[in-house]
């Protein structure tokens, strides 16, 4: 038997050594000749090898990746300004000009939808499963609604974020380029567009027969005949342009983020269907009545250079998209067609229910002022709101045919 | 992990100080606080919550970066067990997890199923048991070493001599070890 060539180390310099972190000499020596610490050895070997394996499964499957830490960072920052006191008194936000013609209840539909719209593009390539994912060109066609609740700060920071989009390439509507600066330039040109007609008229123009409410159900002293307006088809195309990109990320403090070469010149194309809207009564009265019906939104991509996981990681990662948010996008199953209703809750109620037997949202707005009722049936969607009581909303819809 | 520049960073501008150190530390921080939390919603906002006290503590801010990334894993190990010993948070947490975590990748690959997902689910829960029975010291080593950080982070982070950090991790693996075959073999 051999003996070891000085006294033997403790157990804390042989875990060290295990771990190469131990740079004292005379212990490899020291542990060939030595029985018992060849024992310790074995043993400490055994007890970490138990611990790493255990330890595995607790490590989470993959780490933030930069955008993603950007994002966090942006959402930090978002509250770090939002706790502190403004410097001056705040402005009212200013509330765009079509939309101040609109009742209340309306006004929470109708923002719901184009916030639905806009989320859309986000939305569209956030599939949970690898399985979803296989169709490179995938295409979202919505046939059903689901509510994603959007808090207050949630708000401010999806339209930052969604204004941010803007700026990694060019929005082309019918009407030519958006600034990036005005969107609500091209919201006021798309509602400017609203035409009134006659009911024939408006079928025509939608390509689908259009339902009406049973008058029964319409509060009692309203003109049971509608105004009816089409909101034509409309088509926003928007192409990623890696040069812009590198400009706006360098430009706000975020040169780590960058467009990957695969996204330059893709084009995602949001198609939006012509809409009617059924006016019973003045918008302005007391129990007015307005239905909306539309077909499909579409979202499609083209320039084949991009796979959806890819478009997928790249724009959930974007700076300022609040993680609440993500999640309950990643939690809806047919994310291919099923189009997510933003709702703001510090504002408005809902729950989801059906219509006429087809799963849908009713939402309440919480002063009590209207309600609104959303919901997709054999390829259409459709909405009604007023200034009701949520169960005489829900009834009207119901009853549509 | 240690960053190659120690000099402290007083010339820095604050703003732009503090996303470096955001940047630099978020994601090894994320993975030490998951293994604690096991929720990547819950590790979000407890990384919120580190980073908001970072940025409010100026002096802090200027100090060199393995300091700084000393004091923000205590910080985040603090806060994610404040979180696991709050009784009303927890429960939330357990629903959560079962409701958001991400699919566990192996179980992904492997193509198991919610089956495979479930099992790795119990033997998650099995490992935080036996973590949770750890001295608190013992259990901060192991989930440092066990996320990474080298003897001289562990060292820094809970206020150590660097060679005290062998004798500390020995312990805690083998009473750990002893632990988790108690539980799983009853």
């Amino acid at each position: 038997m051999t003996h070891p060539p000085r006294a033997c180390p403790d157990i804390g310099a042989w875990r060290a050594w295990l771990d190469h972190e131990d740079e004292s000499t005379g212990l490899d020596e020291h542990v060939s000749g030595c029985a018992a610490c060849q024992h310790l050895v074995a043993d400490l070997r055994e007890d970490a090898a138990s611990v790493h394996t255990a330890f595995a499964l607790l490590a989470p499957t993959g780490l933030p990746s930069a955008a993603e830490t950007a994002v966090a960072r942006e959402r930090l920052r978002s509250h770090r300004d939002q706790s502190a006191p403004p410097p001056f008194p705040r402005p009212q936000e200013p509330i765009p000009m079509y939309l101040t013609r609109i009742s209340t209840p309306w006004r929470v539909a109708v923002g719901g939808l184009a916030a639905a719209v806009a989320l859309s593009l986000v939305i569209a390539f956030t599939p949970e499963g690898g399985a979803a994912a296989a169709s490179f060109l995938a295409q979202f066609r919505s046939q059903q609604v689901a509510a994603v609740e959007i808090s207050p700060q949630s708000q401010t920071e999806i339209l930052k974020t969604l204004t941010a989009l803007g700026n990694l390439g060019t929005v082309k509507l019918p009407g030519g380029v958006v600034d990036p600066a005005r969107p609500e330039a091209a919201a006021r040109g798309t509602a400017a567009q609203v035409a009134t007609m006659s009911l024939a008229e408006a079928t025509k123009a939608v390509g689908f027969a259009l339902v009406m409410p049973d008058p029964a159900t319409l509060p009692t002293g309203l003109d049971k005949a509608p105004q009816v307006s089409v909101m034509p088809a409309n088509q926003v195309r928007f192409t990623f342009d890696k040069t812009r990109a590198a400009a706006y990320f360098k430009s706000t403090g975020h040169p780590e983020v960058s467009l990957p070469d695969k996204f330059d010149g893709a084009t995602l194309v949001v198609s939006i269907p012509s809409a009617a809207i059924l006016q019973y009564g003045d918008k302005s009265a007391r129990d007015a009545v307005i239905v909306g019906e539309a077909g499909e939104l579409v979202v499609d991509v083209e320039g084949g250079k991009v796979s959806l996981p890819e478009m997928r990681d790249f724009l959930l990662g974007l700076p300022g998209l609040p993680a609440a948010a993500v999640s309950q996008l990643k939690q809806i199953q047919n994310w291919s067609e099923t189009l997510p209703i933003p709702i703001p809750i510090d504002r408005v109620n809902w729950r989801a229910t059906t219509f006429g037997g087809h799963p849908g949202l009713l939402l309440d707005d919480n002063s009590g002022v209207g309600s609104a009722a959303i919901w997709h049936a054999n390829g259409h969607l459709y909405g009604v709101a007023g200034s009701l009581k949520a169960t005489d909303l829900e009834r009207i819809a119901d009853g549509l045919r | 992990m240690l960053s190659a520049i120690e000099m402290p960073r007083a010339g820095t501008s604050g703003r732009a100080r503090f996303d470096t150190l955001f940047t630099q530390h978020y994601s090894e921080l994320f993975g030490l606080v998951y293994r604690v939390l096991g929720d990547r919603m819950e590790t979000e906002d407890t990384l919120q919550e580190a980073f908001l006290k970072l940025s409010v503590a100026a002096e802090l801010q200027t100090r060199p970066d393995s300091e700084v990334g000393a004091w923000l894993r205590r910080v985040g190990l603090n806060l994610a067990f404040n979180r696991v010993r709050s009784a009303k948070r927890s429960q939330a947490r357990l629903e959560r997890i079962g409701r958001l975590e991400r699919p566990d990748a192996e179980a992904l690959e492997n193509n198991d199923g919610p089956a495979g997902h479930v099992v790795r689910q119990e033997e998650r829960a099995a490992v935080r048991r036996a973590l949770a029975e750890v001295p608190e010291r013992q259990r901060e080593c192991l989930l440092l070493r066990h996320s990474g950080y080298s003897y001289a982070e562990i060292a820094a982070t809970l206020d150590l001599a660097v060679g005290s950090v062998g004798v500390l991790l020995a312990r805690a693996e083998h009473a750990f070890r002893t632990t988790y075959w108690r539980q799983t073999h009853p």
